[in-house]
């Protein structure tokens, strides 16, 4: 219940936070590497890095883990399917992992891994696409009944909550 | 509107603040995660519980201390493999950035071996890594692949009972030979009606009757002659290729009515084993005390062969490992090793400190060396070798997975200290060899086997079970035999393949026992044999008459036949040929050959 709580708050802010479409945008589809990948893996945490540094929706950020987190469970046996093509089925590639598998620092980020290449490959791919969609998204979601939902009870409540507070910190800066 | 910019600066502090948490967390937890992570896959590895009391990472030194590592032994509840008080590693810190573990030197201090444990440290199947669980399937599954004589002295007296004659192998093999001769004869018969010899005889008698009014002009007649002429030098040839078919099959009938005096021999064998008598002869009798115990030997040194195999195996091409776990998919880890770099793991060199019979009044201390230990001996390009030598004791190992064709072997021998008790199969009899050499050797070159278990022990001691029965009679004696034998030499060998191993054993005790016990039964055993062999031999000779008979007649008849159809083939072939050349003598470019 309190996940679902959650993820309705970070819908919530993520579309009203202050930032650009664009910039809501980019942060979720940034969260939804974070969301699709493994969490203990060295790239996301230069791409938590990434949401932290560039100008990007917090929020959004937090939103695109949230949805994309309990998705890439379900689609956990295709990345695997995936991450196994790519790395043994397919000859082709393999001086290319051989090269990465033995380069400094690039084994760190468990690339030889089914789950994570599969899944870091599928979210890269959707990278922009995600990107798009979510700006048309959120672009047509403010010009029809943005100002409506703002004006609600439930937003209200949603903003009084202390993550709010935190979520101030973050908010991206016009 | 204004431009949007790019970077937060304000999120710097945040993002340091971030960092310098992960590196408490690093400095909190590193040890306590490295050491959790090494027993877990150590026992999943190893199949055997893996204990470290403390392990410290220090990566400015470039160190790795690990204190207190016990290691449990896979095959024993309540024992250790090793226990070590302190291993120091000096790592390599470079190619930890590549995920490699590179050790340039082990310093390993208080290694005992053996030593006793409180509680269980077996791993049930699943703690164990799946290679790791295959690998103690495959090796049980090998060891029940050798067929060990038991000493068969439950009943006390000899018993001969009535056979299932089902169950004798000539009988079956009688009637096979019996068969096989019925549908040779049919196929053989059908095949000779096929080439239509008796008609073709007679047609060309009849040709050669028309012939011997036949002038030289008739040149249709003449033509027709040597068409039938040449049709019975090819049908000659049929018969003759039948004839040869025929002289094989009666060979291999023959053969298989020979085999039938082997199959008699295996079936005495096999009522022997079913009247539980006990067999007399040395080897069986030192397979039948000793087998059990030299298997089980070999069967651990086959274990950490195969478990190296696994996990140093040869080869650069892409290896699949599972992956460690987590909450979600673990998914496959695939490792790509590649010639001229670091492999995963290299300990390049070890000295090591080891102890024998720790817990015992006299320990034995000696030191040993190893060399060139990694999880990818083809990028390393040598074999990891092994050695240790100390006051009565040698040992050494050389792992050879640089080639395509991995070769293991090792061996030691140790003298002058307490050997472990040996349970005897079938007796509640355990042998107390006291002191004495024990020497072991293994080597698995490809799937070749090579191995030997030598004991030798000039004290020995016998203790019977208290709780026991006291036995039949043949068992007393048995018992009674080897209670008054007190010194020990023992030879197990092992040879042959991984799937088609052998085992000889032979030890002193074995002429001495069967000299006691074919002393006092083998009268006894002589009548039993005779009758046995008189139950087989009257359930088998009417198949075994049988099988020789239809072979003979099969033979005279076969011979005959293909004698008298040959023979008037022959004749009607010259007759033709007569009639031919008298017909056509004189006429040019005519020819019979």
């Amino acid at each position: 219940m309190l996940a679902i709580v959650k993820l309705i708050q970070s819908i919530v802010k993520a579309l009203h936070s202050d930032g650009t479409p664009g910039q809501v945008a980019i942060g979720l589809a940034l969260g939804a590497i974070i969301g699709l990948t493994p969490l203990m893996s060295l790239h996301n945490a230069v791409v938590f890095g990434l949401i932290i540094i560039l100008n990007v929706s917090f929020p959004g950020a937090l939103l695109g883990i949230a949805v994309f987190t309990p998705l890439a469970f379900l689609l956990d046996p295709l990345f695997d399917a995936l991450g196994r093509l790519l790395l043994v089925g397919t000859p082709a590639l393999t001086p290319l992992w051989t090269e990465l598998y033995n380069t400094p620092v690039v084994p760190l980020t468990d690339f030889n891994n089914t789950v994570v290449l599969g899944s870091l490959v599928t979210a890269l791919v959707l990278f922009v696409p995600l990107v798009l969609a979510a700006r048309w998204g959120v672009a047509r979601y403010r010009a029809t009944v943005g100002e409506r939902i703002r004006r609600s009870a439930l937003y209200r409540t949603v903003t009084a909550s202390k993550l709010y507070n935190v979520y101030r910190l973050f908010r991206p800066e016009a | 509107m204004g431009r949007i910019k790019i970077f937060r600066w304000k999120a710097i502090g945040p993002l340091l603040l971030f960092a310098v948490a992960l590196v408490v967390l690093w400095w909190l937890f590193a040890d306590r995660v490295a050491r959790q992570t090494s027993e877990e896959v150590g026992t999943a590895i190893l199949g055997a519980r893996v204990d470290i009391d403390r392990l410290h990472i220090d990566l400015a030194g470039g160190r790795i201390e690990i204190r207190g590592l016990t290691v449990a032994s896979p095959f024993e509840a309540f024992r250790n493999l090793l226990q070590a008080d302190e291993l120091v590693a000096d790592i390599d810190v470079l190619p930890l950035l590549e995920k490699k573990v590179v050790i340039d030197r082990l310093a390993a201090n208080g290694l005992r071996f053996g030593t006793t444990r409180t509680t269980s440290g077996l791993v049930p199947r699943e703690g164990q890594a799946a290679a790791t669980r295959s690998v103690g399937a495959q090796v049980a599954e090998w060891g029940e692949r050798f067929r060990i004589p038991a000493l068969q002295l439950a009943g006390g007296t000899i018993d001969v009972g009535q056979l299932d004659l089902r169950r004798l192998e000539t009988v079956s093999a009688a009637e096979a030979v019996v068969t096989r001769a019925d549908s040779s004869r049919t196929a053989w018969m059908a095949q000779l009606a096929g080439l239509d010899v008796r008609p073709r005889i007679d047609s060309a008698r009849t040709l050669a009757e028309r012939l011997k009014t036949a002038r030289p002009t008739d040149l249709a007649l003449i033509n027709d002659a040597r068409r039938q002429l040449d049709g019975l030098k090819q049908l000659e040839g049929q018969v003759s290729g039948l004839e040869r078919a025929v002289r094989a099959g009666l060979d291999s009938l023959s053969a298989g009515v020979r085999g039938l005096e082997a199959a008699r021999q295996r079936d005495y064998a096999f009522a022997r084993s079913l009247v539980q008598l006990p067999s007399l002869d040395a080897p069986n009798l030192a397979a039948a005390l000793f087998g059990t115990a030299a298997i089980r030997r070999f069967q651990r040194a086959l274990y950490w062969a195969q478990l190296g195999r696994e996990y140093l195996p040869p080869g650069l091409r892409p290896r699949e490992t599972p992956a460690a776990k987590r909450l979600r998919r673990d998914g496959t880890d695939v490792r790509f090793p590649r010639e001229r770099a670091y492999p995963g793991f290299l300990l390049r060199e070890g000295e090591l400190s080891l102890t024998l019979a720790a817990e015992s009044n006299d320990p034995k201390s000696f030191s040993g060396r190893l060399e060139g230990l990694t999880s990818a001996p083809a990028v390393y390009g040598r074999p990891t070798t092994f050695s240790a030598r100390g006051p009565a004791v040698t040992a050494g190992a050389v792992i050879d997975h640089v080639t395509a064709t991995p070769r293991d072997s090792g061996g030691a021998e140790i003298g002058g200290m307490a050997l472990p008790a040996i349970t005897i199969p079938g007796l509640p009899l355990r042998l107390e060899p006291g002191r004495g050499t024990v020497g072991l050797s293994f080597a698995l070159d490809g799937d070749r086997l090579r191995g030997a278990w030598r004991v030798r022990a000039p004290a020995t001691s016998w203790v019977r079970d208290s709780a026991a029965p006291r036995g039949s009679d043949i068992q007393r004696l048995v018992e009674r035999v080897l209670t008054g034998i007190d010194q020990i030499e023992l030879a197990a060998e092992l040879g042959g393949s991984l799937a088609a191993p052998r085992l000889s054993v032979r030890s002193n005790l074995d002429a001495v026992l069967s000299q006691r016990l074919a002393a006092v039964l083998g009268e006894e055993v002589a009548t039993a044999e005779r009758k046995l062999r008189a139950q087989v031999d009257s359930a088998v000779a009417p198949q075994l008459a049988a099988a020789r008979q239809r072979l003979t007649a099969l033979s005279d008849d076969a011979a005959q036949r293909l004698g008298v159809e040959r023979t008037q083939l022959a004749e009607a072939e010259q007759l033709l040929e007569q009639q031919l050349r008298q017909v056509t003598r004189g006429i040019p470019g005519i020819r019979i050959p």
